[in-house]
């Protein structure tokens, strides 16, 4: 597992950040106030290292400690070195620092990106390790409960698209540049299969069981897109764009297929091997198939072929409805309207309602066969009612679905999101060391303080 | 690379004697202008303050290694950014 840990994090996670490195730097993205505070707290004087510091947005918040930034992308790195910042490139899981020598330590949207649970705890023992007694160290996570939606399953991809990355933002919903943007396929040559094809080698490598051919078949790919999630900024943003295009797919869970390989080695679910997943999450009243009338209709649907393809209807805001970040979670209740946006450039969204007239389409496994139109029907673009702006929809050719879907160069990322209380858990059950002094949701993330002891 | 964040690293090649790895040496000739060992009362010299402070903060290294001190592993530093990564054959 660890190798296909490793595997999985170079190319979901260490490889995006590398490629898209460059455009980081006309991000100017603004630190979190609750991590600005933290940091501006320390004494002077303390030594204060950022594990997973990115472009070094945090290493100049509070000049009078000693601010030591490490990222495991060089690029990253080389634009915080340019800002004049101290750092070093290093991997969270091998920190090459002495014990105890740190005051504070920071880990700010670092640690979704591990595959395993037993990665994640590593990372924070790491962080631990280097904390002096009485030193504090502050975590943020991505936040499986958002504002509006919630994500199906814990382990997501994220694409990213460069095209927005010239583009200035005021904050992002994540501290690293997590730059969920939308897609604009002007001018890519798209090939939605191939990206497909491209999880599913990724998904075969890891059955050798699994029939090669289904690689290149449509059906048995990982899944297709659902909502992205999208701060206010971002929001308005998209809004100005006319257009918002929310997905993410969905990745099994390194962990799951650890507990299914001891216990379903006999168990043959076709293609899906030791990825399948067939817990099904469960629908609870915020839901979004259910606000759709459909009680988990899509998502239940035991009937899809690749069962791990849970597929979320993008969702759509008839208008923007963010509340203020510092708002407790609140009702995550969806319009229970599903847009999607096929149809014409520069048009108003046009509606679908209820996901079930459009299982077929937007079913992870098309039974329709493997074919570009199929798979573009994969990816359902949505807009806001305000559709206004045409800046992507230029973008999008008039009918031609295959170039509405998104790029192969679309850097997916994976995230493991956690639930609420999943973070405090890791750390009371694994990680004696540390004692949690706080926990909280902030903008999108689970947040905790905690200390060392002794 | 500061010196002072060189005082807080320490190799972490796996199979270190225990303590081990610490501290790295620097490879480049760059004599400092201070004493081998702290003088008496160390605080209180201004002098002495200075120099130190200079030296851990104020000088950087830009291009050069790091090597372990028991296993002979080179870090590299370019651009003034140590790289501190294992290979994965190595971790």
């Amino acid at each position: 597992m660890e190798h296909e840990a490793t595997q999985l994090e170079k190319q979901h996670v260490h490889s995006v950040y590398e490629n898209t490195a460059a455009y980081f730097s006309d991000l100017q993205t603004k630190a979190w106030p609750r991590v600005r505070n933290f940091l501006l707290e320390q004494k002077p004087g303390s030594l204060v290292v950022d594990i997973g510091c990115g472009t070094g947005k945090y290493l100049s918040v509070n000049t009078q400690v000693y601010n030591l930034g490490c990222d495991y992308c060089e690029g990253l790195v080389e634009i915080a070195r340019r800002k004049g910042d101290e750092v070093l490139v290093c991997d969270n899981l091998n920190l090459p620092f002495r014990d105890q020598c740190f005051n504070a330590v920071i880990s700010i949207g670092v640690i979704h990106h591990f595959s395993t649970k037993q990665r994640r705890i590593k990372a924070i023992k790491e962080m631990a390790r280097i904390l002096t007694p009485g030193g504090q160290i502050m975590i943020y996570v991505w936040a499986m409960e958002q504002k509006n939606r919630r994500f199906e399953k814990q382990d997501v991809f994220v694409p990213w698209n460069k095209a927005l990355c010239s583009r200035r933002f005021s904050e992002s919903n994540q501290s690293g540049d997590k730059g969920e943007f939308v897609h604009s396929a002007k001018g890519q040559d798209i090939h939605p299969a191939q990206l497909v094809i491209s999880e599913c080698s990724y998904q075969n490598n890891l059955q050798p069981e699994t029939d090669s051919k289904h690689s290149r078949d449509v059906d048995h790919c990982l899944p297709r897109a659902c909502c992205m999630k999208i701060s206010e900024e971002e929001n308005r943003f998209y809004s100005a764009l006319g257009r918002s295009f929310r997905s993410w797919f969905f990745s099994r869970s390194l962990d799951e297929a650890a507990l299914r390989k001891q216990s379903d080695k006999m168990k043959h679910l076709k293609h899906e091997g030791v990825w399948a997943n067939n817990t099904v999450p469960i629908q609870h009243s915020r839901h979004c198939s259910l606000d759709l009338g459909h009680p988990g209709a899509l998502l239940n649907e035991q009937g899809l072929d690749d069962d791990d393809d849970v597929f979320v209807e993008s969702l759509s805001l008839k208008k923007p409805q963010w509340s203020p970040a510092t708002d407790a979670l609140k009702d995550l209740s969806l319009n229970g309207e599903h847009q999607s946006v096929a149809q014409s450039k520069g048009d108003k969204a046009s509606f679908i309602n209820g996901p079930v007239e459009d299982r077929d389409h937007t079913c992870g496994c098309n039974k329709d066969g493997a074919g570009k139109s199929d798979a573009s029907k994969f990816f359902k673009r949505t807009s806001t009612t305000d559709s206004t702006d045409s800046a992507l929809d230029s973008a999008v050719s008039v009918g031609d679905q295959t170039d509405a879907v998104l790029d192969t160069k679309a850097f997916m990322r994976y995230y493991h999101v956690f639930r609420e209380g999943e973070l405090c858990s890791l750390v009371e059950e694994n990680v004696p060391e540390l004692q949690i002094l706080s926990s909280c949701y902030d903008h999108g993330n689970w947040c905790i303080i905690a200390e060392r002891r002794g | 690379m500061k010196l002072l964040t060189h005082n807080l690293l320490s190799s972490h090649v796996p199979g270190l004697r225990p303590g081990g790895g610490f501290p790295l040496k620097i490879e480049l000739g760059h004599p400092s202008e201070l004493p081998p060992e702290p003088l008496p009362d160390y605080e209180a010299n201004e002098e002495f303050l200075r120099r130190l402070h200079h030296v851990l903060l104020e000088v950087e290294v830009l291009e050069g290694s790091l090597q372990c001190p028991d296993s002979g592993r080179r870090f590299p530093i370019s651009r003034g950014v140590p790289n501190m990564l294992l290979t994965e054959e190595e971790a």
